[in-house]
């Protein structure tokens, strides 16, 4: 029954493929050589990456007075590029244990890249937090170690506190999955690989993976178990970080509504930066067999579910900023104040970014093309960067006190980090495009049978298919196909 | 046998090839230099270093090097060798003095540390107050870059007893010629000084005394001369007034020296009754933004009011003019009428006639009030002899100059004949503490002691004598002005034995010189009696309201700011950092402009997006003198006419820092601060204004700022619905409740020990900013520059905000009005064209559930046993977290290093600079936050003090900085678990409130509601 799907459904993996043409497909961009495009990418990233460094030692060798804040306005594009980040790294868990638990097989086209982008982007984030710190030096003391300082402790009321645990927790659970699900693949390079040394490596990368029925059985095993772990994490991690704010006593902050609706917004902006990141790689290591319109479809419906949850959150906290008749939520984030006051562009860009634009993807035709979900990935994007910076920046920017309303303006250090984290998060990923097999590959080959064009259009028409492999491992020929193959 | 063996290793060795020898001689190619290193075989074998021990010594002094790498700075700490008797290490000596510096007068306290003042608090047993400038006066002593540091002659240093030779020769040969010399002095009020003067004077009859007050008040003093025949400025006893009408007399800011204590002291709301104040005024002064009731009026039209006034008042018929504020000149000259001598008419124009009009409407009131016998000796300048010298100066006729304490070529009109004239002289000496152009400009410069270094006495009053003591060894070459004109007169007496004796035999009348000295004052009785003269005002008014009724264009009143007053102080990082009370703007003067006239000039303020405010320039033009100078559109300015402040744009010998604002003092002219005809004109370029408030109004958020009338507040209930002091309400169980019933947290037993709170009284503020200074010496606040302070980052611990009223003041006025949303907003965020300030001060709140402690991840602020909420620098990392939380926005973070640090080279950055620091509190690095910490050193002080003499402590004993620099008592600290505290009171009066009471923070600070007396008109 397992290799039987309906012919209905579209296939997940097109063309007519054997599990020799996948491990191909997948290992060509590690074995092969990075074209001029990788390269001027790399090159640029590397720049971005550099020059964001140079702001990050300014910063650190100066004083956090290089950056735009005052003293009413003591977070912004540090904090914002911080949840920001972090809602980013929501869709890699989201889709290797979520979809894993829902048996949903479309996801293994995209997991192990959604998971590298969730570990990159947790990178980033878990920058802000330090670097933001006036005295970065100490930057342990938020770890609850014993220590010689006297009877100093962590102040476990704080949310920033939690943060560290959940941030940390999160960072490790994804890397160990993410690692997990690598072993079988790395294991297959490992195997192909001429190279000594490039042998040596992926020798120790793969934990002397054997391909044994115990150890498929105990993968599987393995997989289950770190899902089960991994889901509740999809929810924590963005609740935390929504403490931050929902804790505080700031109007605009103080919101009991932001658990649910950080989360929901994660994993939209997460699925956003999926497509972003899906959208240039199936282009640049030709994996549009692996990564379909259907795949792009599936995420995008997930975009539209999850922006309808903010949309409806963004609606319940105008609504409450009006129903309330406090004059102090009269200048929250999303209130007629923020609208018409300074920050009315920041206010419209969430607007139309998040709202309006995502909206698009109700029609099929936008949802299946591919450049049209690109670009409105981009748009959400920029759009969720903006309600972390409206959330932050206009709700310092109108404080309780009238006297103590001010407003922030970014100095070049502080886009030169932000653009540095995006430099080297490229960085990591496109190093991750030319080393790492980008599809689970083992897991997309447990689905080419009954998911695959060819199989798929087999099977419609009547045609068996029972997997036929000799015991020298060889597809025994069976069909035209195949036959070119061992040709 | 055994040397008979061969070994080998190989075949080739055995059989003794040559291969194998070429090889063994290749086996190191190049011999190592051993013995190069070591020395040569001889001394190698004669020393007795074995290798052991060599590679002990190397790794001894490997080991020894790494430890001193390790090794961190060392900061000498020098004890003393022989104790001093009366120092203390760790122990505050405080000593009662007195402060003249020529503008600010003041007995004071002031405490030092090991032999260092650090700071200037009011001496409150002399009834004294303190401002800011007074307060901050402790720091202009270390100004290392300003202060004259030795005598010199021509650029050339040059010893005192060269000096005083070849200058007493140089006198000699002027009083020989009979040519005439001035001694040019600021007003310095002391008896014992003015007798060494007459005494000079008898030794070179040819010196004449002239007194040069920078910002003069000679046409009031002149004024007095006529009618009284007194030349010394009148005093008024407000704490008595019941009705105070005021033409543009700032009696809360710099006329007459200030009058904030006796005012507030006649506005106690809890005994019933406030005297009544109405101010005339065209620039919004602090004391326009205190009144009752203010009325715009520009200068002319003040100079009629005031005429229309006496007018009314006397019966008299003066030809005047009609003016818009007729009805109210009406209204008040009933309101004066029914005071009778409980009323006072004070006016701050700088003009004789209208100073005689004011007395005799005072006159006329029998106004009781207004005392013209113990009168106030602080503005003895006088402008005609002043002018006189200047043109006598330019013609040549001045033999020699001798200048002390004074910047003519700064602050005279005329500078450029002083500057022409100065060069004709033969003998110029400068005696000056600080660096000038004057001083400059003279070919003898002499170094005085600042007054915290000298000996002296003053006589502000024709009561209190007050004694001036040095707090600290001289920092320079320094001798004071009395000991060089002592010296010069050939006199050989110490002036400390000359003043001794002097206070002695003419002013103590046998009370002990010791005692005074301690006390710092002593009270004498006032035996002068002033007798009016029967003078005829009708013609002073007569023209006064001719010289008003031909007036056109703009008018400028010319005006002192609370921070640098006449601009003495400008080399003073912490006044310059002061911002001023009604701008909330630091490091600048700038014109004050209508919104009318700025809309119709086309001037503006935008806010940029980094928060700060820039402004257009104008050209501003008068009496043929130009100065090129922003604009500040100020609410409440009358249109038609404009304000600029004195004492800026000061830049010979001061930090290139501090060279801020426009010279105003061009177009003083006559010293009148009001100058008729000028002309303004938009010039291109914009200025970058360091402001400290954005926001100008409350935005419809009144339980922040409460405010009732005098009516209310006897006759409603505080908490009654539609109270004056309504607590806040939120829903619980669907029920309205008051906010302070429910609570998340357990309550502590805060009745063990003592608990601090702090009262503000907002009825008492007057926004004079005392405390801010008082805080910035006592806890060591950073200053930060003019360019940061405009993006958003001083560091004041405490900070008065200041709020205008718009418009349209609630939600439910615009409801009413029929305004959308959107233009509600609009509508309660503009200021009022002519809008009612308050003044609110705002540190820490010490709240005893505290938003920031909760979010600290390191646990670095916490809250103490005794109600304070406290900052562990040393544990801070720097998140700023609590700095969000805070509703009130009063923590401070450091961006930056401001102490050692070049980018901020104020007074943290240079040896003398540092002295001021207050030893007991901590200098905060880099990337920690840090906030007002009520004080705990000297709340800690105190308990130790009554620990060690085993007693309890007193009943308000207890002070922070700021309570105790607060002039007229609107903060009150104290410890509510102690019953007698007044703040214990205070903190349950039914004026008191907390800020964001709905948040329930349960602050320590404690607010008591502004009442205004509006109901008596």
């Amino acid at each position: 029954m397992s290799h039987y799907e309906a012919s209905i459904r579209e296939p997940l993996i097109l063309g007519d493929k054997n599990y020799h043409d996948i491990t191909e497909d997948i290992v060509k961009p590690i074995e092969g050589k990075a074209n001029k495009h990788w390269y001027m990418a790399f090159y640029i990233s590397l720049a971005a990456m550099l020059w964001g460094f140079g702001c990050i030692f300014y910063t650190v060798g100066t004083g956090i007075g290089v950056w735009g804040l005052s003293k009413n306005i003591g977070w912004a594009w540090d904090i914002t590029n911080f949840v920001w980040w972090v809602g980013i790294g929501h869709a890699g868990t989201l889709i290797s244990a979520v979809l894993l638990l829902f048996r949903q097989k479309w996801r293994m086209a995209i997991n192990r890249s959604a998971e590298a982008m969730t570990i990159f982007a947790v990178f980033q984030a878990g920058l802000f937090p330090i670097i933001h710190m006036g005295r970065p030096w100490n930057a342990y003391w938020v770890l609850p170690i014993p220590n010689q300082f006297g009877s100093l402790w962590v102040n476990f009321n704080s949310p920033l506190l939690w943060d560290v645990f959940a941030i940390s927790t999160y960072l490790s659970v994804s890397l160990v999955f993410w690692w997990t699900g690598l072993l079988p693949d790395f294991a297959m390079i490992r195997d192909r690989a001429v190279k000594p040394f490039q042998k040596k490596i992926y020798s120790l990368l793969s934990f002397g993976w054997s391909g044994r029925a115990k150890d498929w059985q105990r993968f599987e095993e393995v997989s289950l178990v770190l899902a089960g772990l991994a889901t509740p994490l999809v929810l924590s991690v963005h609740t935390i970080v929504s403490m931050d704010f929902a804790t505080s006593i700031n109007p605009g902050w103080h919101s009991t509504i932001f658990p649910p609706y950080f989360v929901a917004g994660a994993i939209f902006s997460g699925f956003a930066m999926v497509q972003t990141l899906l959208g240039i790689m199936r282009k640049v290591t030709n994996m549009e067999d692996y990564i379909t319109r259907m795949h792009i479809e599936y995420m995008n419906i997930v975009i539209i579910l999850t922006g309808g949850i903010v949309a409806v959150a963004y609606a319940t906290e105008f609504f409450i900023a009006w129903y309330t008749g406090s004059p102090y939520e009269n200048y929250t984030y999303l209130s007629v104040g923020a609208a018409t006051g300074p920050y009315s562009w920041a206010f419209w860009s969430l607007m139309i970014f998040n709202i309006m634009i995502p909206q698009l993807l109700w029609i099929k035709k936008f949802r299946r093309s591919f450049i049209v979900s690109f670009i409105i990935s981009i748009a959400i994007n920029i759009g969720m960067w903006f309600e972390r910076f409206d959330i932050i920046a206009i709700v310092l920017s109108k404080g309780h006190l009238p006297s103590t309303w001010w407003r922030f303006e970014p100095t070049f250090v502080d886009v030169g980090i932000f653009i540095g984290t995006i430099g080297f998060f490229f960085v990591l990923f496109l190093l991750y495009a030319r080393t790492f097999p980008v599809i689970a590959q083992a897991e997309v080959k447990t689905i080419l049978k009954s998911s695959g064009e060819f199989y798929k259009k087999r099977s419609a028409q009547g045609i068996a298919t029972k997997p036929a492999i000799n015991i020298a491992g060889n597809v025994v020929i069976n069909d035209k196909s195949d036959k070119k193959d061992i040709e | 046998m055994a040397s008979d063996k061969k070994y080998w290793q190989s075949v080739e060795e055995l059989t003794n090839s040559s291969f194998v020898e070429t090889l063994s001689k290749n086996e190191f190619v190049k011999e190592i230099a051993t013995d190069e290193f070591l020395g040569d075989k001889e001394t190698l074998s004669t020393s007795s270093t074995t290798r052991r021990d060599f590679l002990k010594y190397v790794g001894f002094t490997t080991a020894a090097a790494t430890l001193a790498a390790c090794e961190g700075p060392v900061v000498k700490s020098i004890p003393y060798v022989v104790k001093p008797n009366d120092i203390i290490a760790g122990v505050a000596d405080w000593y009662a003095t007195s402060m003249a510096d020529g503008y600010d007068f003041a007995n004071i306290l002031v405490k030092t540390r090991e032999g260092r003042p650090i700071q200037i608090m009011p001496n409150k047993d002399a009834n004294a107050t303190t401002s800011a400038r007074v307060q901050a006066a402790v720091l202009s002593l270390y100004d290392e870059k300003l202060r004259l540091k030795e005598p010199s002659k021509g650029g050339k240093n040059i010893s005192w007893s060269d000096a005083d030779k070849e200058i007493g020769a140089a006198l000699l040969k002027l009083k020989d010629s009979n040519s005439p010399v001035v001694l040019l002095t600021g007003t310095m009020a002391s008896p014992s000084t003015d007798k060494i003067i007459q005494e000079f004077i008898v030794q070179y009859p040819n010196v004449k005394h002239i007194i040069y007050d920078a910002v003069s008040e000679s046409a009031t003093t002149d004024a007095m001369m006529m009618i009284y025949g007194k030349r010394a400025l009148p005093n008024y006893h407000l704490d008595k007034a019941k009705t105070i009408v005021s033409f543009g007399a700032d009696f809360l800011g710099d006329f007459h020296g200030g009058f904030e204590k006796q005012y507030v002291a006649g506005r106690r709301p809890e005994t019933g009754s406030m005297s009544y104040h109405i101010q005339f005024e065209s620039n919004m002064s602090l004391t326009g933004a205190n009144a009752d009731k203010r009325i715009v009026a520009k200068p002319s039209d003040q100079i009629f009011a005031l005429v229309n006034l006496f007018n009314t008042i006397t019966g008299s018929n003066i030809p005047s003019k009609a003016t818009p504020v007729d009805a109210q000149v009406k209204q008040m000259a009933s309101e004066l009428k029914k005071a009778g001598s409980k009323g006072v008419v004070l006016t701050g124009i700088n003009d004789k006639n209208a100073q005689l009009v004011a007395l005799a409407i005072n006159k006329a009131l029998n106004s009781e009030i207004i005392d013209v016998n113990n009168t106030l000796n602080i503005r003895q300048g006088n402008d005609s002899e002043v002018a006189q010298f200047v043109i006598d100066l330019k013609a040549g006729k001045i033999g020699g100059l001798i200048t002390y304490n004074v910047n003519p070529l700064y602050s005279l009109t005329n500078s450029a004949d002083f500057a022409e004239g100065l060069k004709k002289v033969s003998l110029s000496v400068a005696l000056s503490t600080e660096n000038n152009e004057t001083v400059d400009a003279s070919n003898y410069v002499l170094p005085t002691s600042h007054f915290l270094e000298s000996w002296g006495d003053t006589q502000f009053n024709e009561v209190t004598y007050g004694l001036m003591q040095p707090t600290i060894q001289l920092l320079f070459k320094t001798r004071q002005l009395q000991d060089t004109l002592l010296t010069w007169s050939g006199n050989t007496t110490k002036y400390y034995d000359y003043l001794k004796a002097f206070a002695t035999n003419t002013i103590l009348g046998g009370s002990s010189w010791n005692t005074a000295l301690h006390n710092g004052f002593f009270i004498k009785e006032n035996t002068s009696v002033a007798i009016a003269s029967e003078i005829s005002i009708v013609d002073a008014a007569m023209q006064l309201s001719t010289l008003a009724k031909k007036v056109s264009g703009f008018e400028l009143n010319l005006y002192t700011m609370t921070g640098l007053g006449d601009g003495k102080q400008a080399n003073n990082p912490w006044l310059q950092e002061f911002p001023d009370p009604i701008t909330r703007t630091s490091w600048d003067n700038y014109l004050t402009m209508s919104m009318a006239d700025a809309k119709e000039l086309g001037f503006s303020n935008p806010v940029k997006d980094n928060g700060a405010i820039d402004g257009d320039y104008a050209k501003v033009s008068v009496n043929g003198k130009e100065v090129i100078v922003p604009v500040m559109i100020q609410p409440g300015q009358a249109k038609g006419s404009v304000g600029l402040a004195l004492g800026f744009g000061r830049t010979f010998g001061l930090k290139e820092e501090m060279q801020v604002g426009v010279n105003a003092y061009p177009l003083y002219k006559n010293s009148n601060n009001i100058q008729f005809g000028v002309t303004i004109e938009k010039v291109s370029g914009t200025h970058k204004f360091a402001c400290t408030q954005v926001q100008k109004t409350i935005a419809g958020r009144h339980d922040i700022l409460k405010v009732a009338s005098l009516k209310e507040y006897k006759t409603v209930e505080p908490k009654d619905h539609h109270g004056w002091n309504k607590p806040s309400y939120v829903s619980y169980d669907h029920n309205e409740v008051e906010a302070n019933t429910i609570d998340l947290w357990d309550e502590h037993n805060r009745e063990l020990g003592h608990h601090f709170n702090l009262s503000i009284d907002l009825t008492s503020c007057t926004g004079c900013g005392a405390c801010i200074v008082a805080c910035h010496a006592e806890n060591n606040v950073p200053v930060v520059g003019k360019n940061e302070v405009r993006v958003g980052r001083d560091m004041h611990w405490l900070r008065i905000d200041r709020y205008y009223s718009s418009e349209v003041e609630t939600r439910e006025e615009a409801k009413e009005k029929g305004l959308s949303r959107g233009d509600t907003y609009k509508a309660l965020e503009t200021e009022a064209e002519n809008p009612e300030v308050t003044f609110q001060p705002m540190m820490c709140q010490h709240c005893n559930h505290a938003p920031c402690e909760t979010v600290c991840p390191v646990a670095a602020t916490t809250h103490g046993r005794q109600g304070q909420n406290q900052m562990t620098y040393n544990r801070c990392v720097g998140t700023r977290y609590c700095a969000n939380n805070c509703p009130y926005r009063v923590r401070r973070f450091n961006w930056f290093n401001y102490a050692n640090n070049n980018e901020f080279d104020f007074y943290m950055n240079n040896e003398y600079g540092k002295m001021v620091l207050n030893p007991d509190v901590v200098v905060r690095s880099r990337g920690v936050m840090e906030k007002c910490s009520m004080c705990i050193q000297m709340t800690q002080a105190t308990i130790l003090k009554a620990k060690k003499e085993g007693r309890a402590v007193n009943t308000d004993e207890f002070e922070t900085a700021c309570s105790s620099a607060c002039t007229t008592g609107a903060l009150v600290f104290g410890d509510v678990n102690n019953k007698q505290d007044k703040v214990s009171a205070l903190a349950k009066d039914k004026r008191a409130y907390n800020v964001l009471d709905y948040l329930q923070t349960k602050p320590n600070v404690v607010y008591q509601v502004k009442i205004k007396n509006t109901n008596e008109a």
